[in-house]
């Protein structure tokens, strides 16, 4: 059974309609990552979830009951917050702690001044100060432990965050974008340290991002959404390889799916309007459509070899590869003189080739590495299955 | 290196801040040799500039025949009691005001400001009515309720604003750690805005101090009047000890200014809490 299930959820502010008829199933032990651009829905889910936002039609189940109106507290999962959302005026002992004193606390407990007693007293408590040293050793954060949030640093403030939601062991995790406010190599560091604790404790993970890194890098599943539809619910590699449609293809992958108008006229292809390509291979029935290739997938020639001539317009060293951008010759490049990205052809390249913008050279590709797409929905089409 | 240009800069600041703190404490200073002056100088040209410690003991004497002590804990149950309540309610309201969204909110917001436009001389009368009706009249509690109907609005709007400032994320994260609405309040929220609160306390506080108004014109029973009515009764219809007035003022400023010196830290920060991003 799965551990969690969306059944027709719609979200609207208003006349607004962030998620519309959300079905997903999320599976017991799962890394699943929510992706998307901002204001596409996910961190709305998530809250809906973690029942911090109310769902406006459709039945969200854990475990098979219906979990619509159930208070957060019932429904036992950890939320680690973008923000970190550290409580400022407590230490990091505390914060950690503070789930589990929280959990320990009677009723009569929470009134004013009492509740400030019963926590100093709770922190105290053998099985509470214990967990929450075991936590903070597994985190590496017991030098940190009488200090407060303020006095850390970004990626110390995130290792609390995360310690403060394993601490209460919960059978669900919800993060949301807890790496966006790192810096590149920490969020690397943080992103390896996210899935070993994934492993490790082998309970659900819910991650929202917008970054495509992190989402192939950690999913065991990834739902891509866009303005609160799901785009496609598969494995990472799925998604790269096989995208449902031109949304997922250009989101998915840096640089992105190249996309390129084309159109059959007598059995023959031509890309970008004029240029005829000779395909090899069993073009979609249809007159109009995308083609679509990753940048990995083409190869770069010099001028002529190639069945794409082109003109090398930007170059990007990355080191160990590098991404070229360029412009196909169609015969009508000179009276177009825009350089912007979603005009050019990218092609990565591994090492560091001696090319020069303006360069002329051709590019090549395999038949079975062209993917299709409608040239009106953008979905998927398959050639001789239409 | 000090150059003489930054040791100039210096002498002029102090010399600045000088000035300042002589203003500022002259009329404390003033009140103290009035009070320790003779009275029959007071009302001549032979005023001494300086407190004559030797009218120590008259002073003691004249300010024992009235009932000092009483009046200033009166005048304390009032400040106090009217600071708990208002600040209490006003963490409340301002709660409310700031994180629930609820049909008339804005109506509300506006209602508690009209209480700030409205004089307090205005609405004697009817309060005078009401306080009848409602068996209040001579009571101090009436008079802090009294009080409270004008210094609450004011520590709601502070701790409202404070709290706008707390992020969301902070409150919603206590919620999912299972922390019930009341304590995210009393143990999240509060702590995060003490500054605000401790601002918010002068203002109740100093409004109940200097209630003069309602205290004249509700308290009947000597033994129930603050210290500022009984300050007041000094002024006889031939003569009135100026001495033993003002002595009986700086009495009366003590306690306020220990109350002020305690708590001006927590002011400061909250004044200038929000100036620099966190």
């Amino acid at each position: 059974m799965p551990a969690l299930t969306f059944n027709k959820v719609s979200k609207t502010f208003g006349d607004h309609t962030v998620i519309n008829a959300f079905n997903a199933d999320i599976h017991d032990g799962e890394f699943l990552v929510l992706l998307g651009p901002s204001g596409c829905g996910k961190s709305t889910l998530l809250r809906m979830i973690a029942g911090l936002s109310d769902i406006t039609s459709g039945d969200l189940l854990f475990d098979g009951s219906v979990a619509n109106d159930w208070e957060p507290k019932k429904r036992g999962v950890a939320f680690v917050f973008q923000t970190y959302a550290l409580y400022p005026h407590m230490t990091v002992r505390e914060n950690i702690a503070f789930p589990l004193v929280m959990d320990a606390f009677r009723k009569w407990y929470h009134l004013p001044i009492v509740n400030i007693v019963a926590r100093h007293r709770l922190m105290k408590r053998a099985d509470i100060a214990e967990r929450t040293l075991s936590i903070a050793r597994q985190l590496e954060l017991e030098p940190l432990l009488d200090r407060r949030p303020a006095s850390l640093s970004g990626g110390q403030r995130q290792r609390v965050a995360l310690a403060r939601a394993l601490v209460r062991n919960p059978d669900l995790y919800l993060l949301d974008e807890p790496l966006s406010n790192l810096d590149a190599k920490l969020r690397t560091q943080m992103r390896s340290e996210i899935s070993a604790l994934h492993h490790k404790v082998g309970k659900t993970f819910v991650y929202v991002t917008h970054d495509q890194v992190e989402a192939m890098t950690m999913a065991t599943r990834i739902i891509v959404m866009n303005k609160g539809i799901v785009q496609q619910v598969d494995t990472p590699d799925e998604i790269y390889d096989h995208p449902a449609n031109t949304f997922v293809a250009r989101f998915v992958g840096s640089p992105p799916m190249n996309l390129i108008p084309a159109s059959v006229s007598n059995d023959a292809l031509q890309l970008s309007g004029k240029l005829a390509v000779d395909h090899a291979a069993p073009l979609p029935s249809r007159r109009h459509m995308t083609f679509g290739v990753r940048p990995e997938k083409l190869t770069l020639h010099p001028a002529g070899e190639g069945r794409l001539p082109a003109q090398v317009a930007v170059v990007e060293r990355l080191g160990a590869e590098t991404v070229i951008g360029c412009r196909l010759m169609t015969g009508e490049e000179n009276n177009d003189q825009r350089l912007l990205e979603h005009d050019l052809v990218f092609v990565r390249v591994s090492g560091n080739p001696k090319v020069r913008i303006g360069e002329l050279c051709s590019l090549d590709y395999q038949a079975g590495d062209v993917l299709w797409f409608d040239i009106d929905s953008g979905d998927r089409i398959f050639p001789g299955q239409e | 290196m000090t150059t003489p240009r930054k040791l100039a800069v210096k002498a002029l600041r102090y010399m600045l801040i000088g000035i300042l703190v002589v203003l500022a404490g002259f009329p404390v200073y003033w009140m103290a040799a009035t009070a320790l002056n003779v009275n029959s100088q007071l009302y001549g040209t032979g005023q001494v500039a300086w407190p004559q410690l030797q009218h120590l003991p008259d002073l003691v004497t004249e300010l024992g025949n009235v009932p000092i002590g009483r009046w200033l804990f009166n005048t304390l149950l009032i400040a106090s009691g009217g600071t708990v309540l208002s600040l209490t309610l006003g963490a409340l309201a301002g709660y409310a005001l700031s994180r629930f969204k609820f049909h008339g909110r804005g109506l509300v917001g506006f209602l508690l400001f009209m209480t700030q436009v409205v004089p307090e001389a205005l609405i004697l009368v009817p309060l005078y009515a009401m306080f009848i009706t409602f068996g209040l009249l001579n009571s101090l509690w009436g008079l802090i309720l009294a009080n409270v109907g004008f210094s609450l609005p004011v520590a709601c709007f502070v701790l409202k604003g404070a709290m706008d400032a707390v992020p969301y994320e902070i409150e919603e994260s206590a919620i999912i750690d299972n922390c019930p609405r009341f304590s995210v309040l009393t143990m999240i929220i509060l702590p995060l805005i003490m500054p605000s609160i401790a601002a918010a306390a002068v203002v109740s506080f100093f409004a109940g101090w200097n209630e003069f108004l309602f205290a004249s014109t509700f308290l009947m029973d000597r033994t129930l009047w603050p210290a500022s009515v009984g300050l007041a009764s000094f002024v006889g219809q031939y003569e009135t000890p100026m001495s033993a007035v003002l002595g009986a003022a700086l009495v009366f400023s003590l306690p306020a200014i220990v109350f002020f010196l305690l708590i001006q830290r927590k002011i400061v920060a909250g004044l200038t809490a929000g100036a620099v991003k966190g």
